[in-house]
């Protein structure tokens, strides 16, 4: 890069000026290589290694990932992820589009009411958690509301062990539907209006002129709602800390893998563990981000 | 004035009155739709819902809080009281200030540099930039619970832990903001920035003083967004933070998450959750249009 740099030194004063950009580039880029690229293959490697911060890391080879797969708790923590990215995602994808449709209609009030669903995207998780694990009281407003469809009296929505995975699915969907809501909404506001109308003159109902005309246009936003909110799932972490009985009970069944790495790494401080978890966490969300990049080929990151 | 947005500008809406007859005129043709709109109202209110009680709470007695069934309107009004129990409770305003000091440096840290390195990707073309990009790029795809355990050991070993630098420095800059702000140079005409090489500025004050101003739009979007995410980090300031001095609003305030103590302090957790949500909240009201673009570029972009 340097010698690149002498040779543009000696060029015509339009081809010296292009290094300003290099040194306008460049404060970024030593930061990302200090913070990013020397963690991220210092990671890799202390996941080959038996490290405490106690004392000097020993190096084990494939080990940490050869326990990982007798390890019961991290085979729990896989099931848990998986549980969780498909409750979040799925019903995510559909509501929010459901309410994007909702909201794209034209009537008094709308922004005014667009801003109060915006609303639960807002406050930090862990505002998020107080206020749920409030609303969630066996006794709370969650079942106070629930009572005329389940005709219980009492429910432990966080301390059942079949309830509580869900009743996390639930607070998350509170939170993330709105954002992806407008996402869609931009998705919708994006297509010409004309097309809409020209399949309505052709005698297209609503419902099929969104079906055929509208969602195949959505196809990038489609793609792109679902990497990013399962991706996002992968890494459930702070709800599941804050909320769960014990951090990530009861018996385990909200210990996320993003849980995990906090528990192995900063709770029983097994740092050559804690980095082989994120190593598979990575792997599993970078398969996520190859098949979005598939599916969305060329639309979302041009270089030029 | 040149407006930069590469977003679809909204065109110009005709009268409220107009567009009010209007809807009114499809309304008749199309009763059912009536329907449609009352539910959407119905959606609202219920996704709304949550953070209305937490504020009405805030003004409840404790044992009030779980009345059933719920009190929508606190029936034995506290007033203030329950806002200062917490700060009795918690050294609320060290939190503040070390959330706000947290946010503040990353917004202006954030946007100056994502402007200076989008602007040299959109309008320069230098050896290696390509791989720059795509190195900067590369860092939006990988999550950053990845990063934790090893940017923790990195910064025990530089002799960060528990300090404002470990707390805020790994978090500074920030990839989509300058994919973003890239997007929104390439918008600014050539013709502007060689005119005013040919009157002599240099590249740095042609920075600071044509180009940073026309980004200032996408500048305020950025800031709202990175201030929001600031403020409401958690991962990385649970692991940094050992002691009060440094403790941000979100660690500060988990006391309230799981109480330990027999008689859970309803009414302060609700006013403490009302107050850590305050600012984004003011903000929201305030630059709703910047929030919502933030929002959608962060998400189309990120």
């Amino acid at each position: 890069m340097f010698s690149a740099l002498r040779s543009l030194g000696r060029g015509s004063s339009v081809q010296r000026r292009q290094v300003w950009g290099l040194i306008f580039v460049l404060p970024t880029v030593i930061f990302f290589i200090i913070f990013f690229l020397y963690p991220i293959v210092s990671g890799l490697l202390f996941s080959l290694t038996d490290f405490t911060l106690l004392r000097p890391p020993v190096w084990v080879g494939l080990q940490n990932y050869q326990d990982l797969l007798k390890d019961r708790l991290f085979l729990k923590s896989l099931s848990v992820t998986m549980g969780y990215v498909v409750g979040t995602t799925v019903p995510v994808w559909v509501l929010s589009l459901l309410a994007a449709l909702l909201f794209y209609q034209r009537f008094p009030g709308r922004e005014f009411t667009k801003t109060l669903f915006f609303t639960p995207v807002l406050p930090s998780l862990i505002v998020v958690a107080i206020v749920w694990r409030i609303l969630m009281q066996p006794n709370g407003l969650l079942t106070q509301l629930t009572r005329p469809f389940t005709g219980l009296g009492e429910v432990n929505w966080l301390s059942r062990p079949d309830l509580s995975p869900i009743s996390m699915i639930i607070i998350n969907n509170w939170t993330t539907i709105p954002f992806y809501m407008l996402i869609w909404l931009a998705g919708l506001t994006g297509i010409p209006s004309e097309l809409r109308d020209a399949a309505l003159v052709d005698g297209a109902n609503r419902v099929q002129s969104f079906l055929r005309v509208e969602l195949p246009l959505l196809r990038p936003t489609a793609v792109f709602v679902a990497a990013i909110s399962s991706i996002n799932a992968f890494q459930a972490f702070t709800l599941q800390w804050a909320i769960s009985p014990g951090r990530g009970g009861p018996i385990d069944v909200n210990t996320t893998m993003g849980l995990l790495i906090w528990k192995y790494g900063f709770q029983f401080y097994r740092m050559g563990d804690a980095a082989a978890v994120s190593v598979v966490l990575f792997a599993m969300i970078l398969v996520v981000t190859v098949f979005q990049l598939g599916l969305s080929r060329g639309e979302q990151y041009s270089l030029e | 004035m040149t407006r930069l947005t590469p977003i679809a500008t909204i065109s110009p809406q005709p009268a409220l009155s107009l567009r009010l007859a209007h809807w009114w005129a499809d309304l008749r043709r199309h009763p059912q739709r009536i329907l449609l709109v009352l539910l959407a109202i119905f959606v609202a209110a219920v996704f709304a819902l949550p953070l209305y009680f937490m504020v009405s709470s805030s003004f409840k007695a404790d044992q009030e809080v779980l009345a059933s069934p719920v009190h929508w309107v606190p029936q034995d009004f506290q007033g203030l009281t329950n806002f200062q129990r917490a700060f009795d409770e918690i050294p609320l305003a060290r939190y503040f200030f070390n959330s706000f000091l947290m946010a503040g440096v990353d917004v202006v840290v954030t946007v100056i540099f994502s402007a200076l390195a989008g602007y040299g990707f959109a309008k320069f073309d230098f050896p290696g930039k390509r791989l720059c990009f795509l190195f900067v790029l590369s860092t939006i795809m990988v999550p950053f619970q990845i990063l934790l355990v090893p940017l923790f050991i990195q910064i025990h070993s530089m002799g960060w832990d528990d300090t404002y630098a470990g707390l805020i420095i790994p978090g500074i800059m920030n990839a989509f903001g300058v994919f973003m702000m890239r997007q929104f140079a390439y918008a600014i005409p050539n013709e502007l920035l060689d005119a005013a090489r040919m009157d002599g500025a240099s590249e740095v004050r042609i920075f600071w003083q044509i180009v940073f101003p026309l980004l200032s739009s996408a500048s305020a979007s950025l800031a709202v967004i990175i201030f929001l995410f600031s403020w409401n980090n958690f991962l990385w300031p649970l692991i940094v933070i050992k002691s009060e001095a440094i403790t941000t609003v979100p660690v500060g305030i988990t006391v309230f998450t799981q109480p330990h103590s027999a008689q859970p302090q309803w009414a302060v957790a609700m006013a403490v959750s009302t107050l850590a949500t305050l600012p984004i909240l003011v903000l929201f009201v305030f630059f709703q249009r910047y929030f919502i673009e933030g929002f959608v570029l962060s998400g189309l972009k990120g």
